[in-house]
């Protein structure tokens, strides 16, 4: 084994000797305990350098230079190096959990490499788009090497599909908020492949989900990534965004099918007068009906409150420790014997538990009602239309990849 | 182009927003009371996965959970603690009679336990790393009917340190926590508490 | 058409990843899950034999933790613990308590109920009216004092860190140490490897030694010669289990043996030349991982057990006479 850094360490010094030693006279020492350390913090740090370097370079690549292949260039680097290399942990993606248990759930400090790592592809993407997705995020790059026959999908489905991050995004911040879980950790599915080891049913997902990969182009991306809703809100307002011309689109149409990820808004006619009062009705009436998606989602996130605060360990114990769950020939579950041990009493259990149930509570409405406003504003990006000229790519879901801009004849003069 | 110039200034404003929102929530988690930058916080630097041996009931899920094959958590001797007895109750099966280093009377299913004598009566016990699978059989024996001087630890060069530990989640006791990377080992003394 | 064939296969195979990920988020049930490293101790802990004691109410001292127990004149049942000792009657009734600082480890009563107490490291001697009598300097700074008994003569001091059993007057003067290793006179010594180290003088007035590391009980004479020894290690009924047993001991009335173990957590009775006799109390009886069932026996046979792991004194009645 090599050790970066070995600390000699005398246990006895952790506690008071109060304790009969073997007499030895012989004068065989007794030995003390090599206690190795994990690699070091700088370490740390050197991967937020070169989070930064890469971010940098791909966006000078993407925005300025318009190289596909430079792109390219990073993304197999980032599958190198923050995928193989650092395992894909700790990612951007998972730091939203950290950084939600760190502000609502107390006795949890986040790292300031931790936050590095959640903050700046969030203000790079608010910069110049989302050039994070487009080589530096291992997992985006990995599905991008995979996507060999993608396949294109209707505007109501990929609508529809994306709204599944949101949920996700939800649950994830739930769950560490609460300090329960770290979904987007447990269902990750490029850990397993980074370190070339996994359980069987990750192994079963993960090759399912590649599989899927290979005809819906960057699946994950599109419609689990819970990272990607918050880069989506930074890409869409951000200060400069890549296009799929360098200078003005001429509507050639040669670029109609260049993006695999249907990220690429077509023009659209001008309304006339009557077809634009249609449409401003249809917007007036969704957002009315906006507050009661609100209210729906609030109430059945009060409905199944339960239900997700069933994922907590401690009122995972509360249920197990009610007689219904536990048949006298099984062998005793460790949990129950851990819980006998532990000197807390059974109210002392079950008022823990009412108050996380109470957490939850607040939470899921919060949930709910979240899911019932993006639901409704989905909507409305449905129906609504805007009047367009150029081909444009779609600044809240385009990956910045620079695939479509060798389709573009347009020469910048 | 008024048209344009509202739209470029909601953009802006919406833009504005949104880093107004980011710097809030980095302001909040930097300088809040425990937050990164708070009086030198030592957990504010990284922080690495480790479990404590009071809490540890020695389930046996150390050895089946963790994401790396075999797993990080192995039985580490604290020799200060033990009491190098002939009849060691982490070494030999309960009701071994003649104690002499045949495999099958081990407990150690994967005979990871070294037993080399000293002086008598005593023997010394060591744990070969290489072999031991973190599966607590040993810490079991030694802690019931011994001093419990075999203990379950992390070893942090071999932990991936994942940003949630399979094995914390699925610990019946409740025994994983963060620990400062710097200070990462929780080995058990006797203290002021008798066994 | 195959397009479409092949986005609706991909759709369903997502949503089927998704429906997984659901299942085990909301369905799973780890805790089911059995432990293949196993180490058996709960088939260890099943006796085959029928205890011939049962039990009565439990006393609930007070104290934060409770570590010993000895009995005195007029039948008075003395519980010590951390921070005092309270006294009882056989009705579990409160008759007295006085407080010190510090831990006692050990108790034994003089007849003249001047409770001499084992603090860790030295001994002191308290009067029933929580006034210190007199505090003997630290042996050693290495000592762990786990047991002590007296006679009418003399106090004996068991150190399980020096491995020495200790005479002193009842003044405090110490006489001799007793159980050294000294090959010349077959004693072999002591081997303590855990802090459980009991001494007891029988009704006949020979002071006993339980060498836990040698699975013995040895019988020490006035000048510190051994005397006699038994036990044996076995996990079966009739020998002590593990690495060091019997963690504590101590006579009934008629002097027969009483001792205890850790690892299986039971207490037997043995009769004066070292043959099993009865359980009193099998590991059922008592938390897994409970060690330190100080014991001592009243005039008419009840047998008192301190449970450290909960806290309680538990008192045990032979089975003919309840």
């Amino acid at each position: 084994m090599i050790f970066l850094l070995i600390i000699v360490f005398l246990p006895g010094v952790m506690a008071i000797q109060r304790f009969p030693k073997p007499e030895f006279e012989s004068g065989y020492v007794v030995p003390v305990n090599q206690l190795p350390v994990q690699r070091g913090e700088i370490l740390a740090w050197l991967d937020v350098a070169v989070l930064l370097i890469a971010l940098s370079l791909v966006t000078y690549l993407v925005l300025k230079r318009r190289s596909r292949m430079g792109v390219f260039c990073i993304s197999l680097f980032s599958i190198a190096y923050f995928g193989f290399y650092r395992q894909g942990c700790v990612c951007s993606i998972g730091a939203i959990q950290n950084v939600s248990m760190a502000l609502f759930s107390g006795n949890y400090t986040v790292p300031l490499t931790v936050l590095a790592f959640f903050l700046t592809p969030l203000i790079f993407t608010l910069l110049f788009g989302r050039t994070f997705c487009a080589a530096v995020c291992p997992f985006g790059a990995f599905q991008d090497l995979i996507a060999l026959k993608p396949l294109r999908m209707g505007a109501w489905l990929n609508a529809f599909l994306g709204i599944i991050p949101y949920l996700y995004l939800g649950l994830a911040i739930l769950y560490a908020a609460t300090a329960t879980e770290f979904l987007i950790c447990r269902y990750d599915p490029f850990v397993g492949i980074f370190r070339l080891n996994a359980s069987f049913g990750m192994f079963l997902f993960v090759g399912l989900l590649m599989l899927t990969g290979v005809f819906i182009a960057r699946p994950y991306c599109r419609f689990l990534c819970p990272y990607g809703v918050l880069l989506n809100w930074m890409s869409r307002f951000s200060w400069k965004h890549m296009n799929i011309t360098p200078a003005e689109c001429i509507q050639c149409r040669l670029c109609e099918n260049a993006c695999p990820y249907d990220a690429i808004e077509y023009p659209q006619v001008k309304k006339n007068p009557a077809g634009h009062r249609k449409q401003v009705n249809k917007m007036v009436v969704l957002i009315l009906l906006l507050p009661i998606f609100i209210f729906g989602g609030v109430w059945t996130g009060g409905k199944i409150h339960r239900t997700l605060a069933g994922v907590n360990s401690r009122v995972r114990l509360a249920h197990i420790l009610q007689p219904a769950h536990t048949t006298n020939n099984q062998p005793e579950i460790p949990e129950i014997t851990a819980f006998r041990g532990s000197g807390i009493t059974q109210q002392d259990l079950i008022r823990e538990v009412t108050r996380i149930e109470h957490d939850f509570l607040i939470g899921s409405r919060i949930f709910g009602g979240f899911i019932g406003l993006v639901f409704g504003l989905t909507l409305i990006r449905l129906i609504i239309t805007p009047y367009r000229t150029d081909y444009v790519p779609n600044k809240g879901t385009c990956f910045s990849c620079a695939k479509c801009m060798d389709y573009c004849p347009v020469v910048k003069d | 182009m008024e048209k344009q110039n509202r739209r470029q200034f909601l953009r802006l404003a919406i833009r504005g927003t949104l880093f107004g929102g980011l710097a809030l929530i980095t302001g909040d988690l930097l300088f809040r009371k425990g937050g990164s930058l708070f009086n030198n916080n030592i957990m504010s630097g990284p922080t690495v996965w480790q479990l404590d041996p009071s809490k540890c009931i020695q389930c046996g899920r150390c050895a089946t959970n963790c994401v790396k094959t075999p797993s990080a958590v192995k039985c580490t001797h604290a020799f200060s603690m033990c009491g190098y007895c002939n009849l060691c109750s982490g070494y030999f099966k309960p009701g071994t009679k003649n104690l002499d280093t045949g495999a099958e009377k081990q407990v150690c299913p994967v005979n990871a336990i070294k037993r080399s004598y000293v002086e008598d009566p005593f023997f010394e016990y060591t744990i070969d790393e290489s072999l031991c699978i973190g599966c607590g059989k040993c810490v079991k024996g030694c802690g019931a009917f011994g001093n419990g001087s075999l203990q379950l630890q992390v070893r942090h060069p071999l932990c991936d340190n994942c940003n949630e530990c399979s094995i914390a989640r699925n610990c019946p006791a409740g025994a994983f926590s963060r620990v400062p990377a710097s200070d990462p080992y929780l080995l058990k003394g006797f203290g002021k508490d008798r066994v | 058409m195959k397009k479409t064939i092949l986005i609706v296969l991909s759709l369903i195979l997502l949503f089927a990843l998704i429906g997984w990920m659901l299942f085990d988020l909301f369905m799973g049930r780890p805790e089911l899950e059995k432990n293949p490293y196993d180490f058996g101790m709960k088939k260890l802990r099943e006796t085959q034999i029928i205890p011939a004691y049962s039990e009565a109410l439990p006393i609930k001292p007070a104290l934060k933790k409770i570590t010993s127990v000895a009995t005195g004149p007029e039948g008075k049942i003395f519980v010590a613990g951390d921070g005092g000792v309270e006294t009882f009657d056989f009705g579990g009734h409160l008759l007295n308590r006085i407080s010190f600082p510090g831990i006692a480890t050990c108790i034994a009563v003089m007849n003249n109920n001047i409770l001499v107490i084992g603090m860790e490291d030295h001994v002191e001697l308290w009067n029933s009216s929580g006034i210190q009598v007199s505090s003997w300097k630290a042996i050693d700074t290495s000592s762990v004092i786990t047991s002590v008994a007296v006679n009418k003569q003399f106090i004996y001091v068991a150190d399980a860190g020096e491995k020495i059993v200790y005479k002193y007057t009842l003044q405090g003067k110490m006489l001799a140490r007793i159980g050294e290793k000294d090959p010349s006179r077959n004693i072999p010594g002591f081997i303590i490897p855990s802090p459980f180290f009991d001494v007891a003088i029988s009704p006949a007035g020979d002071l006993w030694v339980a060498n836990t590391g040698r699975y013995k009980l040895e019988k020490y004479g006035n000048d510190g010669s051994l005397l006699a020894s038994w036990g044996e290690p076995s996990a079966s009924i009739e020998g002590f289990a593990g690495c060091c047993n019997p963690s504590n001991f101590t006579f009934l009335p008629d002097g027969l043996f009483v001792t205890s173990e850790k690892g299986i957590e039971r207490v037997k009775i043995y009769s004066q030349d070292g043959k099993f006799l009865a359980l009193v109390a099998g590991p059922e009886a008592f938390d897994e991982g409970t060690h330190g069932l100080d014991l001592a026996a009243t005039a008419n046979g009840w047998i008192l057990v301190i449970d450290p792991s909960r806290n309680q004194l538990r008192i045990f009645l032979p089975l003919e006479k309840k």
